[in-house]
Order: structure tokens, then C-alpha cells, then sequence
């Protein structure tokens, strides 16, 4: 490059970051969009985080050579974190799966097959297990960060095809509380607001979330709302860990894990105790609730129940630097502020306590009538990119079925059957299995043939090492659908390589019911294919093996399609315009030619093509803003609360005590120990693992102790440690660090490498309403076994 | 040869020092600053891993809050790659190919 050009790209570059920030610099306006002479670019979703940011891939000659933010885009405006801006290093990495692979006993090398040999095998795996234990002894495995036309598609042919709802993935593992929350506090999933309400709100309470790290860019939203209102903005972290997100925080509360729940009771008692709460909201729109029966109380009962939780008692339960005085100040800030946005993420969601931790979030905002209004919300925020659009909405959870339609009722399974023209009773009536229980069942051989798409259960699962036995025996048949090698395709009989983002044509749905685009711009390497051809292709032939024509029928609309774009748009079509037509995430507006025209894309619901050409619903519920509120309406009254899970059509404040976790600290386990992500890394490194820059940065796991545990316990800075539960042990270096509270100590878990595979010591027991396992609180003990060592990063290889 | 376009957002009352020391790293040039804490900053480094490394410098400053990207070019890394001047760089031994 001469230095010419190389000078020309780096003031465009300069430029491009100066206009984000309305900043002007004396070189002189270029068209920055001319710096490279790229032959397209293509705009698409980042696919590592639930943030949505937007993004521009150049493309030349058939390869990326560029990436930018787009600037117009309501999620990221612009920003991308590192983790985003490298992911085209994954779709050319030499590890990349590029044809399909078999062997029948799994201590066998793989070899490789054809496709059409590969389809034969799946279909003839899947059918023997139908012909000799039946439907349900079959499941699907899933993902968040599959495209949402895939995850209907998968799910169409196990449920309407195979004709069992064993379908299942792995936003259980993360979302499944927030969605239980919304659903028993608001009556319909998903948040009422989104993003918008940042630059809006006067107060943000953060909890149970390390935005800074897990939700860069969303974070620097955050960050900026905060210093451009330095005095009028009041940003409250309640967190038991000192993070990189605190760094921006006027209060930290640092609590003793599991406390939570009595923190917000004693602030829900602060609101009543000084009337903070608004009256007319509550009378126009909300109930109060207690018991697995949901009996109606009065507001004295809700009252009675916080009696316990005074600010006093609360700070002794809570521990750590939490006085009565800041439980006092928070709820004062939270509820008299003009806009109250609170934001969390896996601190809350993956506990015993998760729906309750999240009802108790929402009872704050129920009570001060922090709803509805501009910088009002109460915002759980995604994981991962897709969790939100593919299986909430799409029908990814055993229980669930397209459109948040229950399985158990009659009524809306014979609305789907009727949309995809099956005979009805064809969707069995029983929810299948959930996560942990899919994976009991596949170590009880209950489950012979399992489908894993696009994620590692063999690694993400808590207490992981018991829930391998299955997958690895000779008895139960794996297929993985993937882009790199994983510690699940270890277990794998039949590996199917797939087209990763942007060599394949999908929908995204991030955080806040925002469905975006993401077409083909490049080719997949070698022989990986897009997960929606693969399913019809199989599909037809688990039709001649069991000689069902019904399951030929789930894949009938779409044959004959091109796989890269016709088939998926044939998809999604089926699935928005058919099967969300009158739903609460109604898309009918959200056609690909739609969502290709938009910058970022379209919230639902957008019943109508104008309506989401706009952009759709910024606040569910609000008249004027979502034409549901207007078409649903019973009543004048300028909020509408017709979420499908409420008969009353009203929010749910609920009485919820204070309990603790499944396993507390005792004399011989006595720390608590919590898990969480690194900014550098995706889940388990199968793909950021490989981008040398991002492994570098954080080449292993770590665990971070209190400098007065670690005094305590003789650990100096990178000494290496054993953590040890009931379950597991594994060994890694320790940072000593004023980050955890005293008392706990806070693994990294993305790391492949068998000893230090945090998972191992993790406990898997989960909330009984949804079914979400506890990663974030065990109790373990900690020692002291070396100084430092080398060690060595580690990315399984095919055959392990 | 990478090229990004970043917007590093610092404490507003240390924009200036967080600046300077940003200057002082290697490859790293910055264009301009404003009172909110908004540094424009250019890096054009050997490789992305440089790059990567530099990135991570900056988060470390004491006054640095994040880190945004707004633009990267990489066309010659890419072109490297395709030719098989550049390796993607593999810490794993005994890559088994397939
Ligand atoms: S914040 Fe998330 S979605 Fe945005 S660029 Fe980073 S990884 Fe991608």
C-alpha cells in the first residue's frame, strides 16, 4: 500500500471515529466511505454479544477487508468493542469444519462423508430411535446464537415432524429467569422499553450485570449518559463484585451473594414506609400477589410482608459495605427520579432464586410507576445475540411454542398446526424435557438421539462432568452442528459443517425486541452449509424412513429454494407472517425487504409494513407508541397491559421473602464462589479461542480472591490455587484483587482446558419456576498448591 | 498491516494526561480531544495482534473508562493471509487438519 492510500485510510479512519462524537479535526472532510475501495459493503449484526451493534462488513473480491459501525444504528450508534471488530478472523480460520464427518462408535477417528451420506446417516439415527423408543426419545439442542429461521425450522420438524417438544437451548442456561420474570410480573415476555431509554433515564441501577465487560457497547451508553449529567444522573451498582462497570457508579453496593432479594425488599420497604410510591399507578394498573396460587392481597398484606426487611436488618443480611442509610438513599434516588432505568443480567437471572430476584426488580418500578415514561424501564439485558428473536420468540424452549404460545394449551398448539398445515393433535400436548433434565434423561438412555446445534453443552452445562456420561456413551446418538471443533463434538457421532454469520442470510432479535438482518456477503469454506438446508434435507429423509408424510410436509413450503437467501426469507416469512399474525410479537411488518432497508432494524410488535418501516414499538403498552395498546385496548387509559399471560390485563406486584442459595458457605466449604465473563472471550473460546489476539489477552481462566482472603489463605498475586466443591476441583492461577466481597471469590469461565474448567465445580441446581441452574453462587474452598506456573492455553482439537 | 479508528473515552478532568500517555504508545496516534473525555485516536500497527496488544494498553490507563471502535481496515492482513505470507498465528501445536 503506498503511503499515500495508507495515509488516506487512516484520516478516514480518524474521521469516521470523530463524527461519532461530533468532534471536527483539521485534516479536511473526506468521504469516508470511499477510503477503501471495497466492491460492497454489506450490513449485518455483530453475532458476539445480545448488545445487537451494527456493523458494515467490506467486502472484496469475495473476502472481508473491513469492518465499520454503523452510525445511524439505535443500538451501538456507531461503537463496536475489539471482540466484534475481529470476528472476521474466525471465518477464516484454518480450524474451520468443512465437511461432514462420521464415525459410528465414538472412540473411533472421524471420517469424512459425503453430504448426501451424511443426511442419510442423521435421518436413519434419528428414525431407529422413533421405531424403537419412540418420539421422546429424541431432542433438539439449541442455541441463542442461532438465526432465528433456524431455530423455527428445527423446531417445526421435532415437534410438528418427530412429533415430540423435547426442543430445547441454551438460553435456559441464561435467559429462562427473565423470562419468567416478565411473564409473572408484567404478564407477557420481553421488556417494555429498550436502549432508548438510556440517554433518557436519571437514574440507572445496575445489578447483577458487568455491563463494562459482558455489554461493551451498551455499557458506553451508559458511561456517556452519566458524564454529560454528572450531577443530575445517579447511577446505583449493586453488585457483591467491584467491577470495571462500578467505575462510573455513585453508589456501589456490595452485597453478600444471594442478599439481593432482601437489598430490594428493604428498598420496596423504604417506598412504602416513605410514601414514595405512586398511587394512581397502582390503582389504575396493578394488583398485588403471593403463593404458587397468585391469591390477591391488599397493599397492607404487601406492606406487612417487607416488615422484616428493614433498611437496618437488610444491611446486617446483606453484608459487606452495604448501611441502612445507602438501602435509603438508593430507593429515595430510584424513586424519585424522573426516569428509572434498571438494567441486569446473569447475577440475577442464573439463580435458585431467579424469577424472584427478577419479580423483585420489577415490584420496584411497579410501586414508583417507573414504567412507560421516557428513561423508564425495567431492562433485562441479553446474552447472547439471538436468545431474544430464535428462542423466546421462536419457539426454542420445550415449553414454548412460536409466538409465546404455551404447549400445554390446546388452543394455540392448533394455531400453529393449523399455520403450517399439519393435522391437528400432531404437536404432542406435554412439554419435553428442560435443559437439565434433557441431559438426565440422555445419561438415563431415555434420550437415544440428540441433535446439539451451535453450541457446547459438554462444557456449558453446571456440575458439567455427571452430564457427559450420556453424550459420550455408544448408546445415544450425537450429531453437532458447528463451525469449529467443541468439547461436545468430542461426544459427536455425525459432525455437519455450517456456514458461520455473514456466509449465511438469518434474523437477529437482541435485547430489546429488535429483530435485524444479517445477509450472505461471503462464501462458507469448503463444504459448510446453512443449518436450514440442512434440516429440509433431512427432514425428507426421516419422512421415507418412517414413512411419515406429515414430516415431508413441515419442510413442503420450502423446497426448491436457494439455501443462501430464498430459503431462509421462505422461512421467515412462514414464520412472521403465518405464525406471529395477531401475537404479541407480531413481525408481519418485518419482512427481509424491510429489514434490508433499515440501518438497524424493527421492535416488535410491527403488525404492518409503514408501521415497522419506522422502526416500530419503542414502549410496548404505550398508546401512541404501539398500535397493540390501541387495537387491544379495554379501556381509555393511556397504558395497556395485554400481555397474554395476564387474564386481568394488570401488573403483578408479588410478595416475595428473602431465601438464600441452594448451597451457603459452611465449615468446609466456606467461600462462596461465583463465574462470569471476560471481556475478551465468548462463552466457551470455541471461536474467540482462536482469534490469537483475543486468546492473548486472557489466555486462561483465572480466579479473583479479596486481598483479605487471600492474606488469609497465604495466596500471593498469580500463586496457583485448587478450587474444590462437592462436585469438582480445578486448578488456576489467582489474581488478588479488591473486586469479590470478602468471603467469595469469582472464577472466568471460558477457559477449554479440563483442569481448569470452572463448570466441574459449579452446582446444578436450578429455579424450580424456570428451570434456570444457580452458576453464580456455590460454596467451594480455596488452596494455595504452587507459585506460579506456565501454563499453557488450550483449544480442543477434533478428536479431543 | 490493520488500520482502526477509535474513540477512547477517558475521566473528562484527565482528557488531557490520558492524551498524552496515549501518544506515547507505539503506533498509536491521536487526532483529537474534547472536554467530555472523547479522544479520537488512530493505531496503525504491524499486525492486528499489535494492535490487539495496544488496545489492551489503553484499557489498562488509569483514566480510561472504554474503549469504542469505529473502524478497522485490514485489507492487507487479509490479502497476506490469502497469499500465504501471513499465518494466522496458531498457539496450539499438533493442529490436526481435516
Ligand atoms: S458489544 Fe457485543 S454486539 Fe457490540 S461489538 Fe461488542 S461483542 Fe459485538
Amino acid at each position: 500500500m503506498s503511503v499515500t492510500r495508507r495515509d488516506f485510510i487512516k484520516r478516514s479512519a480518524a474521521l469516521t471515529a470523530a463524527s461519532y462524537v461530533g468532534m471536527n479535526l483539521p485534516i479536511g472532510q473526506h468521504n469516508v466511505a470511499q477510503a477503501v475501495d471495497a466492491d460492497k459493503w454489506v450490513r449485518g449484526t455483530c453475532r458476539l454479544c445480545g448488545a445487537g451493534c451494527r456493523l458494515e462488513m467490506g467486502v472484496k473480491n469475495g473476502r472481508p477487508v473491513a469492518l465499520r459501525g454503523v452510525p445511524k444504528a439505535r443500538t451501538n450508534y456507531g461503537y463496536l468493542c475489539m471482540k466484534g471488530m475481529l470476528f472476521y478472523k474466525i471465518m477464516q480460520h484454518p480450524d474451520r469444519l468443512v465437511k461432514p464427518l462420521y464415525r459410528e462408535k465414538k472412540n473411533q477417528p472421524f471420517r469424512e462423508v459425503s453430504w448426501d451420506q451424511a443426511l442419510d446417516i442423521a435421518a436413519k439415527g434419528f428414525a431407529d430411535s422413533v421405531k424403537k423408543f419412540g418420539s421422546d426419545s429424541t431432542a433438539y439442542y439449541g442455541s441463542g446464537q442461532c438465526q432465528t429461521e433456524e431455530t423455527y425450522i428445527f423446531q417445526k420438524v421435532m415437534r410438528g415432524g418427530l412429533q415430540t417438544n423435547n426442543v430445547e437451548g441454551n438460553p435456559r442456561l441464561c435467559m429462562a429467569s427473565a423470562v419468567g420474570g416478565y411473564l409473572t410480573s408484567f404478564g407477557a415476555d420481553e421488556p417494555i422499553g429498550g436502549y432508548d431509554n438510556i440517554e433518557r433515564s436519571y437514574c440507572i441501577f445496575i445489578i447483577g450485570s458487568n455491563m463494562a465487560e459482558a455489554h461493551p457497547v451498551i455499557f458506553r451508553r451508559v458511561m456517556r449518559r452519566k458524564l454529560d449529567n454528572p450531577d443530575k444522573v445517579k447511577i446505583i451498582n449493586a453488585d457483591p463484585r467491584i467491577s470495571p462497570t462500578s467505575r462510573i457508579a455513585d453508589m456501589h453496593m456490595q452485597f453478600r451473594p444471594g442478599t439481593d432479594l432482601a437489598l430490594m425488599n428493604a428498598m420496596a420497604y423504604v417506598i412504602l414506609e416513605e410514601k414514595l410510591y405512586n398511587q394512581k399507578f397502582l390503582d389504575d394498573y396493578c394488583v398485588f400477589r403471593v403463593g404458587k396460587d397468585k391469591k390477591q392481597v391488599n397493599m397492607a398484606a404487601f406492606k406487612e410482608s417487607l416488615e422484616k426487611y428493614t433498611p437496618e436488618k437488610a444491611a446486617r443480611t446483606c453484608g459487606g459495605n452495604i448501611t441502612a442509610e445507602d438501602i435509603r438513599t438508593a430507593a429515595r434516588w430510584f424513586a424519585k427520579s424522573q426516569g428509572t432505568l434498571s438494567m441486569w443480567c446473569m447475577g440475577i437471572n442464573q439463580r435458585k432464586q431467579g424469577v424472584w430476584a427478577n419479580n423483585l426488580i420489577h415490584n420496584l418500578h411497579i410501586l414508583t410507576g417507573q414504567l412507560c415514561k421516557p428513561g423508564a424501564d425495567s431492562l433485562s439485558m441479553t446474552g447472547q445475540p439471538n436468545a431474544c428473536g430464535g428462542v423466546r420468540e421462536g419457539g426454542g424452549l420445550c415449553h414454548i411454542l412460536p409466538g409465546h404460545r404455551l404447549v400445554k394449551k390446546e388452543k394455540l398448539r392448533n394455531q400453529v398446526e393449523d399455520a403450517w398445515g399439519i393435522p391437528r393433535g400432531r404437536i404432542p400436548p406435554k412439554p419435553g424435557y428442560h435443559t437439565m433434565a434433557m441431559f438426565q434423561a440422555v445419561n438415563e438412555k431415555k434420550i437415544r438421539a440428540i441433535w446439539i446445534n451451535c453450541t457446547s453443552p459438554a462444557q456449558s452445562l453446571p456440575n458439567v462432568t455427571p452430564y457427559r456420561k450420556g453424550l459420550q456413551s455408544d448408546d445415544v446418538f450425537v450429531v453437532c452442528t458447528d463451525i469449529f471443533p467443541t468439547k461436545t463434538t468430542e461426544c459427536a457421532n455425525l459432525i455437519l459443517p455450517t456456514a458461520f454469520h455473514f456466509e449465511k442470510t438469518g434474523v437477529y432479535g437482541c435485547t430489546e425486541r429488535r429483530s435485524q438482518i444479517t445477509p450472505k456477503a461471503v462464501d462458507a469454506p469448503g463444504e459448510a452449509m446453512p443449518e436450514v438446508w440442512i434440516v429440509r434435507e433431512w427432514a425428507l429423509k426421516l419422512a421415507k424412513e418412517l414413512n411419515d408424510p406429515v414430516i415431508a410436509k413441515c419442510v413442503e413450503p420450502f423446497l426448491g429454494k436457494e439455501p443462501d437467501c430464498e430459503l431462509p426469507e421462505a422461512v421467515w416469512d412462514e414464520y412472521t407472517q403465518k405464525v406471529t399474525k395477531g401475537r404479541d410479537n407480531d413481525l408481519r411488518g418485518a419482512t427481509y425487504e424491510v429489514l434490508k432497508s433499515m440501518d438497524d432494524g424493527v421492535q416488535w410488535p410491527a403488525p404492518t409494513k409503514e408501521f415497522a418501516l419506522t422502526g416500530g414499538t419503542v414502549m410496548k403498552f404505550v398508546r401512541g407508541s404501539d398500535p397493540m395498546a390501541e387495537t387491544l385496548a379495554k379501556d381509555d387509559k393511556p397504558y395497556q397491559f395485554y400481555g397474554p399471560a395476564h387474564a386481568d390485563k394488570k401488573l403483578w406486584v408479588w410478595l416475595r421473602p428473602y431465601v438464600g442459595a441452594d448451597e451457603e458457605p459452611d465449615a468446609e466449604y466456606p467461600l462462596y464462589l461465583s463465574t462470569g465473563r471476560i471481556i475478551d472471550h465468548w462463552h466457551t473460546t470455541s471461536m474467540t479461542g482462536r482469534v490469537p489476539e483475543l486468546l492473548r489477552a486472557n489466555p486462561y481462566s483465572y480466579v479473583e480472591i479479596n486481598p483479605k482472603d487471600a492474606a488469609r489463605m497465604g495466596v500471593k498475586p498469580n500463586d496457583m490455587v485448587e478450587i474444590e466443591s462437592r462436585r469438582g476441583r480445578v486448578e488456576m492461577p489467582a489474581k488478588v484483587v479488591e473486586g469479590p466481597i470478602e468471603g467469595m471469590v469469582f472464577a472466568y469461565w471460558h477457559d477449554m482446558h479440563e483442569d481448569r474448567m470452572i463448570n466441574k465445580v459449579c452446582k446444578d441446581a436450578y429455579d424450580p419456576g424456570s428451570k434456570e441452574p444457580e452458576f453464580k453462587i456455590c460454596a467451594c474452598r480455596v488452596r494455595r498448591i504452587s507459585g506460579p506456573r506456565a501454563l499453557k492455553p488450550y483449544i480442543t482439537t477434533l478428536n479431543g | 498491516m490493520p488500520i482502526g479508528g477509535f474513540v477512547v473515552n477517558a475521566q473528562p478532568e484527565f482528557v488531557n494526561e490520558v492524551a498524552g500517555e496515549l501518544s506515547d504508545i507505539d503506533d498509536v496516534e491521536v487526532y483529537g480531544f474534547d472536554e467530555k473525555g472523547n479522544i479520537v485516536a488512530v493505531i496503525d500497527s504491524e499486525s492486528s495482534t499489535i494492535m490487539e496488544a495496544q488496545v489492551k494498553k489503553i484499557e489498562g490507563l488509569d483514566s480510561v473508562l472504554t474503549v469504542g471502535v469505529a473502524y478497522l481496515h485490514a485489507e492487507d492482513e487479509v490479502e497476506k493471509i490469502e497469499n500465504g505470507e501471513l499465518v494466522i498465528d496458531n498457539p496450539f501445536q499438533n493442529r490436526k487438519k481435516h
